[in-house]
């Protein structure tokens, strides 16, 4: 974890550039660019707001904000696991060539992916305020959900990106895996609707923890309690220390597998 | 291996009875279904291959050393290990300073982004702060002859210009130890000329070279000491004119190698 936390501050410059050049390339070749940032989501939302809204009303009140609170989380979470997964493996011709720490591909693969999630939010406040729905103050609190969200994305991003290299199923499984996740997380439902008597199974996925928080702030104006503030921070940590154990075990052999 | 800051002493690499192990696996189990194929057959399909056998040697600082060698005799392995992309099977290897390597330039290049925007990508993989790097970005464009195109992405530069930006920025760098393999063929007789200047007054400054060739005359005429490497072994050690005249030898009669020495 410090040596971790080291290569990330002595890489700072570089992990940053390469997260930059991750989104440009992503944007360059589209007329609007950056502004694709803020507009996919942003469409994304607008459907999804249509089709609850009008097509298919649910019991929930405002039922798109109750998604998108855990949605643009889940959303982020994938698209960085699909980015780092292939990050090792795709700067295959520069691991050959220069000595740097491993960790910057897969590091620079989150953080881009995290400059994109804070964009995201802008058209998701945006719409909790056209769609007159109460813009909470524990908005404030979401960093704390965020810190969580990170870590735990980043531990699984440097696990995935490590075993890749050796067996390249991995970057296919993962996207069956992740679909499978999504289903069994309280991201479309509400953990309310899962019988009370199976309920302890879906409290094992780390990721209605890590997920919890955003919820929670953005669309039930709450504050989660201390034990659930822990829960999230624990998965975050453990899965840095899993994901970052593994990683430092194999990364003087990946120049040899690439 | 020890990377060590730059010190008085004269030895600034040195190798001691270093191995570079390959494990050449025929199927390589690149997915999970070979490899619970082979778990079920038990059969281990691999063979070891040693890249670089038993290598000892010193560079003593602010010299320009040579490797030399028949194609895939382990001289570009040796790089690696010195720029530290390998880390040896065995032995002890000692570097003391920074280290670029110019091994295959513009390697860390993005087709997509603009020349600038890769000087400072290149740069800050090459271990360079932001900070020099915007500070040298002008004397690198001017360097390269890249001028307006600087804000074109790469994939429209000619290969000539592509080879020339590379170059300039890894010799901003201005590391204590340059390695150079096999990429002074870069560029008109102008150009070159440039680039010979440049590693002269690399020299003149004190730094460290170690440099692959094929080409026997550039070797004779910037090292001051020459090894020639044939599989993966150490034949000769020394004086340019004489390791040349061994090594074409070994070009013309590959069988007058002594027993002994073969690997």
């Amino acid at each position: 974890m410090f040596e971790l936390t080291r290569d990330i501050y002595d890489y700072r410059e570089l992990i940053w550039a390469l997260a930059m050049k991750e989104l440009r390339v992503r944007y360059k070749r589209s007329v609007l660019g950056f502004v694709w940032a803020l507009l996919n989501p942003l469409l994304m939302m607008i459907v999804l707001t249509l089709v609850f809204g009008t097509i298919m009303r649910f019991s929930i009140d405002h039922y798109a904000i109750f998604l998108l609170s855990m949605l643009l989380p889940w959303t982020f979470f994938t698209q960085a696991l699909t980015y780092s997964v292939e990050s090792v493996v795709g700067n295959a011709d520069l691991l050959k060539k220069v000595h740097i720490a491993k960790v910057v591909f897969p590091v620079a693969a989150v953080v881009s992916n995290i400059v994109n999630f804070l964009l995201s939010l802008i058209p998701l406040a945006l719409l909790v305020l056209v769609l007159r729905f109460p813009l909470h103050w524990t908005w404030i609190y979401l960093p704390v959900p965020m810190l969580g969200l990170f870590l735990f994305t980043l531990g699984t991003s440097l696990f995935l990106a490590a075993i890749n290299v050796f067996f390249r199923d991995i970057s296919h499984i993962i996207q069956i895996i992740l679909s499978a996740w999504f289903y069994f997380s309280p991201i479309i439902y509400s953990l309310d609707f899962i019988p009370a008597k199976h309920r302890w199974l879906f409290k094992l996925n780390p990721m209605l923890y890590v997920l919890n928080g955003f919820r929670l702030s953005i669309y039930y104006g709450l504050l989660p309690q201390l034990t659930s503030v822990a829960m999230s921070l624990a998965c975050g940590v453990a899965a840095v220390l899993i994901g970052y154990g593994v990683f430092r075990r194999y990364q003087e052999s990946f120049v040899f597998y690439v | 291996m020890s990377r060590q800051p730059a010190a008085a002493s004269s030895s600034v690499i040195s190798f001691v009875d270093v191995v570079q192990r390959f494990r050449v696996i025929q199927e390589r189990p690149d997915t999970l279904r070979e490899a619970f194929a082979r778990f079920h057959r038990r059969r281990i399909s691999y063979h070891d291959f040693d890249a670089v056998k038993h290598v000892s040697f010193d560079v003593e600082h602010g010299s320009t050393l040579g490797l030399i060698g028949r194609n895939g005799s382990g001289k570009s392995t040796i790089l690696k290990i010195i720029a530290g992309v390998y880390r040896p099977s065995s032995g002890q290897v000692t570097v003391r300073g920074t280290v670029a390597p110019l091994i295959e330039l513009g390697a860390g290049f993005h087709h997509e982004l603009t020349g600038r925007e890769n000087i400072l990508i290149n740069g800050l993989l090459l271990g360079l702060t932001r900070r020099d790097i915007l500070e040298r970005e002008q004397s690198i464009i001017d360097f390269a002859e890249i001028g307006e195109f600087i804000d074109s992405p790469v994939k429209q530069y000619s290969s000539g210009m592509y080879m020339r930006l590379a170059f300039a920025v890894a010799t901003e760098v201005d590391p204590d130890i340059l390695l150079i393999d096999e990429i002074l063929a870069v560029g008109d007789a102008g150009f070159r000329e440039k680039c010979d200047q440049r590693i002269r007054s690399f020299r003149e400054r004190g730094k460290t070279m170690i440099m692959v060739s094929h080409d026997m005359e550039m070797v004779s005429k910037l090292c001051d000491r020459v090894l020639l490497i044939n599989k993966g072994e150490l034949l000769e050690d020394g004086r340019p004119e004489y390791v040349i005249a061994r090594y074409k030898d070994l070009v013309e009669h590959p069988s007058s190698v002594p027993v002994a020495q073969q690997g």
